[in-house]
């Protein structure tokens, strides 16, 4: 086949190339992925009209359809209106020129995340919700962002390996007449989380450093005498990555923020990359325009015009710890 | 006397009997649940009687107000020591009857057990005047038929909550006075008549088959399902027992208090004794143990009444999803398969 297809136009409007030349695959996104199961319906029809019959669970939660022929895009971006009006402009309350084209841009990628107190037990707040207000403020954008929305500090959804990694804590309070002494939250803590209780004349004491704030403390508690405080507070995780280079674990920025301050900082992303690319949107991880950047310029940037909740606290420096595939520079061939 | 009375006039009438009676009800702690955005629904003073939950069943009981979690019952120095005192207030409960007739079992035990009345437990007692709330309807965990609780006389004034009118019936007279313009009418509380769970109480006749209840291999399911947490003994409100302990303080080694705190048979370490020894090893001993306190000891101690009163809560607080009433039927089961080997 005779192919001309601008193939990174096509990327922009979420049609990733094929190894088939000429076929294509649709990244739909889920901002949060949770959606009604009705919208199953409109992806299988896509799926069994233009695609493969298959779809992949993309690895950032996005229903990815494969097989899709170069000239039936138009024709998929025409059916999908629908499925983008309901998820972006009535869901994500997202501000779209024009829904019958497709996804207008690709750079900020689908926000992941678990499926939060929406139903798990662990979970300290609901990221489906988090994630639609983010998606408003980062789609539609060429400028790339990663972000994934944990539940809490399990971190099922991974928010320790992307750009912006927000994962919900929840500050814990005690009631100390209502405490039977039993130790049960000891025995969680010590058991799942960072070991901060024990036991003083009958009571519970505890090392307010280190909460990691994930609640085990009021799920085993069996008179309540632990619950959580009715904010819903954050951790934010920034930096990490996967990739052939320099994969990292993400490092904690911020800690005890309220959900004003997520949106500040999310808010302030696109000036942010703005600056640091010149106003190129190229690709570029988020862990590394940060280290463009340096971490100083990152913080006073992202952080312009945000009001910190007291709680509050503040990374003053990261020590970044990659897995260095290229720079492999201490290790030579044994012959040399 | 039966009245309706709004909302507005009961919050006048409210705070009139607070200058005389603290006044408990379950209340709603918004997003204070065991998981995250779930209320908790417990005994607290109210300020309006629109705090009161009345169509929910609260987590934990009325026994709280009673009975506190922890109770200090004399402060010590080096050489002298004080009772711990208590306000004049008397004290009026929100309460349905199987929560009434589970203060009655209380009673029993810190009142009438052993010749020796519990004067800590008497002390607020004798302060207790019931508010009986009306069932409007059958929670599915609830077992008040079954169990024989459905109903009680125990009460001053008997409530019905309507969206903005309550009908009030008054026993105490009390409370009359209270009432004395608002527009009589013909109520009389409607005690619940059928539940949807139904319990097969076990007929234990003899030491013999006690000794084999007590080798039931059903006990032993709950060695893998029970993790030892106590909510069903916190949550229940004729769960009595508690440790008690001295407290120093810590800024003066020779100045405490002795206190006492809420026990739970359930936990592994309430039957320890000088020397490590224990003798209820697993959760299925404790297990046991608390299934047939609560529908065998107890009646074979005190003779009229199960201790068990069917509120279901111990149901309700399980976040392992064990539930009683399906204990007890199985236990039940089981004697009967039993008793007819005997046969």
């Amino acid at each position: 086949m005779n192919h001309d297809i601008n193939i990174g136009k096509l990327q922009r409007n979420c049609f990733r190339q094929s190894k088939v030349p000429g076929e294509f695959m649709l990244q739909m996104r889920v901002p949060g992925a949770v959606i009604d199961a009705k919208h199953l319906s409109l992806v299988q029809h896509v799926a069994e009209t233009w695609g493969n019959g298959k779809f992949h669970i993309g690895t950032r939660q996005t229903f990815s359809l494969p097989g899709i022929k170069y000239e039936n895009i138009d024709a998929v971006n025409e059916y999908i209106k629908s499925y983008i009006e309901a998820i972006e402009v009535e869901l994500c309350d997202v501000e779209m020129d024009d829904t019958d084209k497709g996804y207008p841009t690709i750079g900020a990628r689908n926000t992941t995340a678990c499926i939060g107190n929406q139903h798990c037990i662990k979970g300290n707040f609901d990221t489906t919700s988090l994630a639609r207000k983010l998606e408003k403020l980062i789609f539609p954008s060429n400028y790339h962002i990663k972000m994934s929305v944990a539940g809490c500090p399990n971190d099922c959804s991974k928010a320790h390996f992307t750009d912006f990694g927000i994962i919900g804590i929840a500050k814990m309070e005690y009631d100390y007449g209502r405490c039977i002494g039993c130790g049960k939250c000891i025995d969680a803590c010590q058991g799942h989380a960072t070991r901060v209780l024990s036991k003083s004349q009958g009571k519970i004491i505890k090392d307010t450093c280190c909460c990691a704030g994930c609640g085990e403390c009021a799920t085993v508690c069996p008179t309540g005498a632990w619950t959580r405080n009715a904010t819903k507070f954050y951790r934010v995780i920034i930096g990490g990555r996967a990739g052939k280079q320099y994969p990292r674990m993400g490092k904690m920025f911020l800690n005890w923020v309220t959900e004003d301050v997520i949106m500040g900082i999310i808010g302030n992303w696109q000036d942010f990359s703005a600056e640091i690319l010149e106003h190129k949107p190229i690709y570029l991880h988020g862990g590394h325009l940060i280290d463009r950047a340096g971490y100083d310029r990152f913080k006073e940037m992202i952080l312009e015009g945000v009001e910190l909740n007291p709680e509050s606290e503040v990374a003053e420096r990261i020590y970044w710890a990659e897995t260095e595939y290229r720079a492999n520079i201490h290790v030579k061939p044994v012959n040399k | 006397m039966s009245y309706a009375v709004s909302i507005e006039k009961m919050d006048k009438v409210l705070k009139e009997l607070k200058k005389k009676y603290r006044v408990y009800a379950p209340i709603r702690f918004e997003k204070r649940g065991r998981y995250s955005d779930t209320d908790l629904i417990r005994y607290a003073e109210i300020d309006s009687v629109k705090d009161v939950v009345y169509n929910e069943k609260s987590d934990f009981s009325p026994k709280e107000v009673i009975h506190p979690i922890t109770q200090t019952l004399f402060h010590f120095t080096e050489y002298e020591y004080r009772e711990s005192q208590i306000d004049d207030k008397e004290i009026l409960i929100f309460a349905h009857p199987c929560d009434i007739n589970g203060i009655k079992r209380l009673d029993t035990i810190f009142l009438e057990n052993g010749n020796n009345e519990d004067v800590y437990y008497k002390r607020l007692r004798d302060k207790v005047k019931f508010v009986l709330m009306e069932c409007q309807e059958d929670w599915d965990t609830c077992f008040c038929i079954s169990m024989g609780s459905n109903q009680t006389d125990d009460y001053s004034l008997a409530i019905k909550f309507g969206e903005d009118q309550l009908s009030v019936e008054v026993k105490d007279n009390e409370f009359e006075g209270f009432f004395a313009s608002e527009e009589e009418i013909d109520f009389t509380y409607k005690f619940v008549t059928a539940n949807q769970e139904e319990v097969n109480l076990p007929k234990i006749d003899d030491k013999e088959m006690l000794k084999k209840v007590y080798d039931l291999k059903m006990w032993e399911d709950y060695n893998a399902r029970c993790k030892d947490c106590g909510a069903c003994t916190s949550a229940c409100v004729t769960c009595s027992c508690f440790t008690t302990s001295d407290v120093i303080y810590s800024e003066n080694g020779r100045v405490g208090e002795r206190r006492r705190v809420w026990a739970s048979c359930q936990h592994e370490d309430f039957t320890e004794m000088a020397g490590g020894h224990s003798f209820r090893n697993t959760p299925a001993d404790r297990m046991r143990f608390r299934t047939l306190h609560k529908v065998y000891d107890y009646k074979e101690r005190f003779g009229e009444e199960h201790m068990c009163v069917g509120c279901g809560r111990c149901t309700d607080r399980c976040n392992q999803l064990i539930s009683f009433s399906k204990t007890i039927n199985k236990l039940t089961e089981e004697v009967n398969r039993l008793q007819k080997e005997v046969n």
